[in-house]
């Protein structure tokens, strides 16, 4: 059973109308370990995760999380088959997901954001959802914020309790689609500190950012996504290490800075 | 003019204010329904929702309190013409409120609601908990406005008997031949009233604008 | 429907006609002359002096403020009482129904007209204006070739809603016997016991000229469309 990935992509395609994004995508993220996802901008990254959280629907393709197959399955006679909800609620219970913009909800405190899904999808009496609200926060630093809005946060804090929010709900695998990449500079340390300690602490983590040095320094795996098409991966040595694809040295040209230079 | 007579005006307003207030909330409780319908996507509901606002928006609302005024009996619902009054006004109100409740839920940024789906949050707890609240936020100066006309257009409600301001005005001005003092009273207290509701409406936001990104 | 055709026929149906007529004129005038009271007042209260700003602020705020019924009993019922003396002779507002009905709908519009308009100028870039400053177009010509085009388009599609309200509002004046369409139809209902007719068919005339009045509108809009000044 350890060789089950924590989440296994095969083939999958995605069309916007006739613009193919993403044309046969292979991918394993192993459990336990952090996946991160590199790539120039328009290269369908986004779109890869948000198919994973079944945020857009993959036109072709399987994906499957701890070996249970989401959003589609095979049908008796080994046809694409769309999975019922219930599964797939099942299943996707089993991620979280943190977004570039943050995306709290602009009208609740920083622990009625942890709390809500507590309470109305686990249906813990508010007390309880808000002890454990209130511990997630304290494991992002943000204990003592708890009663303030999304408003009255900075950046680097609204994604702390973005995650924290996440992070509440148990999920096996956490998903993080550019993360600091809305921050001032000064804030991203804040976050990627939080994601350092979340990866230490043992969570599947699929990770796209153009931080460079976080990637290489966290990451088990480095994805290499160009076009809609799986570049190159593997170990973050062999994928910055030298002699490097053309593609690779292209993109670190234009991406790497922010000190990371001497990482690698 | 005197004293009592524009304590009567006073008096009177406390019917305006009460009229209006019912059909402000039985409207936006329609208003709400007929959003999610037009928003539902299944043209078995948004069709009739879409035409209910159309009508509303598109009669003048005199000729809506008369028609449901004399339609109701005829339909076999004996009811006081206050009643129909306040079912014309809910009914106008609740067609503008539906519509700029339909912009605020546009203007609901997607990722929000990503966010409520990816915590597991089902569509109707995503709308109650998440959609509405933002979107009431959002309307809320649109929504202060329409109050604010509904308060006005209560002044119609006389056309059907019932007593507010306008009628208790009318009345005054005929019996006592002193109409300039008294419509203009009566105008000064509308005024008054609506700069209430506009001074509530600003709070409402000032309150909500802490809870925004 | 034999009977509701007997109805277009003979007197009735000239009488609703003059109704529609009446109901027309009153939205065409009230609209146009509102348009023309709002934006002087936009103007003056933009580049006319404070206290001038301050007291047209107040009318608006009460025009706004209050009901259109309540205005228009000021005036009807109330404008005989409003007199001026002059060395002897005095002078009073007595106004007929339809007078009262125009000078009403002219001074509701134009409270409303005024703020659409006052939004438009705000809503102009000050570039643009600016812009105007460096070729050497005076004040006059800038308002005149560059504020005002640019603001009509801004300004149209509040301007549409705002017309479909006046004509709306028109029918509140049967409330003060202006002979228009409602009061025309309503004494035909009152005669014949026929209420619920009477108002059905008022409300889908109402709602067709506001139907038409709208494609109008949006048709018009996206015939000026290409006008509209490029975003940067
Ligand atoms: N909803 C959509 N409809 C049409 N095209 C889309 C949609 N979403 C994304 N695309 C297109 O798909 C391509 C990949 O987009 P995606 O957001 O996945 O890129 P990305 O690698 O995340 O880029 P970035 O680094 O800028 O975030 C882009 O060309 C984009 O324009
Ligand atoms: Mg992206």
């Amino acid at each position: 059973m350890s060789t089950v990935p924590a989440i296994r992509v095969r083939g999958l395609v995605k069309r916007f109308g006739d613009v193919e994004v993403l044309s046969g995508i292979d991918l394993d993220a192993p459990r336990g370990e952090v996946t991160c996802l590199i790539g120039p901008s328009g290269s369908g990254k986004s779109t890869l995760l948000r198919c994973i959280a079944l945020l857009e629907e993959a036109t072709d393709g399987f994906i499957e999380i701890d070996g249970e197959p989401l959003g589609f399955g095979l049908g008796p006679n080994g046809e694409r088959m769309r999975l019922p909800q219930a599964s797939v609620r099942q299943v996707r219970a089993k991620i979280g997901m943190v977004f570039q913009q943050f995306n709290l909800w602009p009208h609740m405190t920083a622990l009625g954001n942890v709390a809500e899904a507590l309470v109305t999808v686990h249906g813990m009496p508010r007390a309880a959802a808000n002890a454990k609200a209130m511990a997630e926060l304290d494991k992002v630093g943000l204990a003592a914020r708890a009663e303030h809005y999304p408003s009255e946060l900075s950046g680097g804090q609204q994604q702390r309790v973005a995650i924290a929010r996440a992070l509440a709900l148990e999920p096996r695998i956490m998903l993080f689609d550019e993360p600091t990449s809305s921050l001032d500079p000064e804030l991203t340390g804040e976050v990627l500190s939080v994601m350092r300690g979340l990866a230490d602490s043992g969570m599947t983590m699929l990770v796209v950012t153009h931080e460079i040095g976080f990637a290489a320094s966290v990451a088990s795996k480095i994805v290499f996504l160009d076009h809609g098409k799986l570049l190159v991966e593997g170990a973050p040595g062999t994928v910055f290490g030298k002699p490097r694809h053309p593609r690779i040295e292209q993109f670190l040209d234009t991406y790497l800075d922010r000190g990371a230079a001497g990482l690698l | 003019m005197s004293w009592e007579l524009f304590w009567l005006l006073v008096e009177a307003s406390g019917l305006t204010i009460v009229y209006s207030a019912v059909s402000i909330f039985f409207g936006f409780l329609l208003a709400a329904a007929i959003c999610g319908a037009d928003l539902s996507g299944r043209a078995a509901v948004a069709r009739p929702a879409r035409l209910f606002v159309s009508f509303f928006r598109g009669t003048p609302l005199l000729i809506q309190l008369l028609l449901i005024y004399y339609l109701l009996p005829k339909i076999g619902l004996n009811v006081p013409s206050e009643v129909a009054a306040v079912i014309g006004l809910s009914f106008s109100t609740a067609s503008y409120q539906a519509e700029i409740l339909r912009g605020g839920f546009q203007s609901v940024p997607r990722g929000v609601v990503e966010a409520a789906d990816m915590c597991g949050l089902s569509a109707r707890a995503t709308f109650r908990r998440i959609r509405l609240p933002i979107a009431v936020r959002l309307t809320l100066p649109a929504l202060t406005s329409e109050a604010i006309m509904i308060l006005k257009s209560s002044s119609l409600i006389s056309v059907v008997g019932v007593v507010e301001l306008t009628t208790m005005a009318k009345d005054l001005a005929s019996s006592t031949y002193q109409p300039l003092p008294i419509f203009a009273s009566a105008g000064f207290i509308y005024l008054v009233i609506n700069l209430v509701v506009a001074g509530l409406g600003l709070w409402a936001e000032r309150s909500a604008r802490r809870g925004h990104a | 429907m034999t009977s509701l055709l007997g109805y277009l026929g003979g007197e009735d149906g000239r009488n609703i006609l003059s109704g529609l007529v009446n109901t027309c004129v009153l939205w065409v005038v009230g609209t146009l002359l509102g348009t023309v009271l709002g934006f002087l007042t936009a103007v003056a209260r933009r580049y006319g002096p404070r206290p001038i700003d301050w007291l047209l602020k107040a009318c608006v705020e009460v025009i706004r403020g209050t009901p259109f019924l309540v205005q228009a009993y000021l005036l009807y019922f109330g404008g005989p009482y409003l007199c001026l003396e002059l060395g002897g002779a005095s002078a009073c507002l007595t106004l007929d129904p339809f007078e009262a009905g125009i000078l009403g709908l002219t001074i509701y519009a134009g409270a409303y007209f005024s703020e659409l308009f006052r939004a438009g100028f705000d809503a102009i870039p000050r570039g643009h204006i600016e812009a105007a400053t460096t070729v050497g177009l005076d004040r006059w010509q800038t308002l005149r070739r560059i504020i005002l085009p640019e603001m009509t388009m801004l300004v149209l599609p509040a301007m549409v809603n705002m017309s479909i309200l006046l004509l709306k509002e028109t029918a509140v004046l049967s409330i003060i016997s202006v002979k228009e369409l409602k009061f025309q139809v309503d004494i035909i209902g009152n005669r014949d016991y026929a209420f619920v007719e009477a108002f059905t068919i008022l409300a889908l005339v109402y709602w067709a000229l506001v139907e038409l009045c709208g494609r109008a509108g949006r048709y018009a809009e996206a015939r000026l469309s290409r006008y509209r000044f490029a975003h940067s």
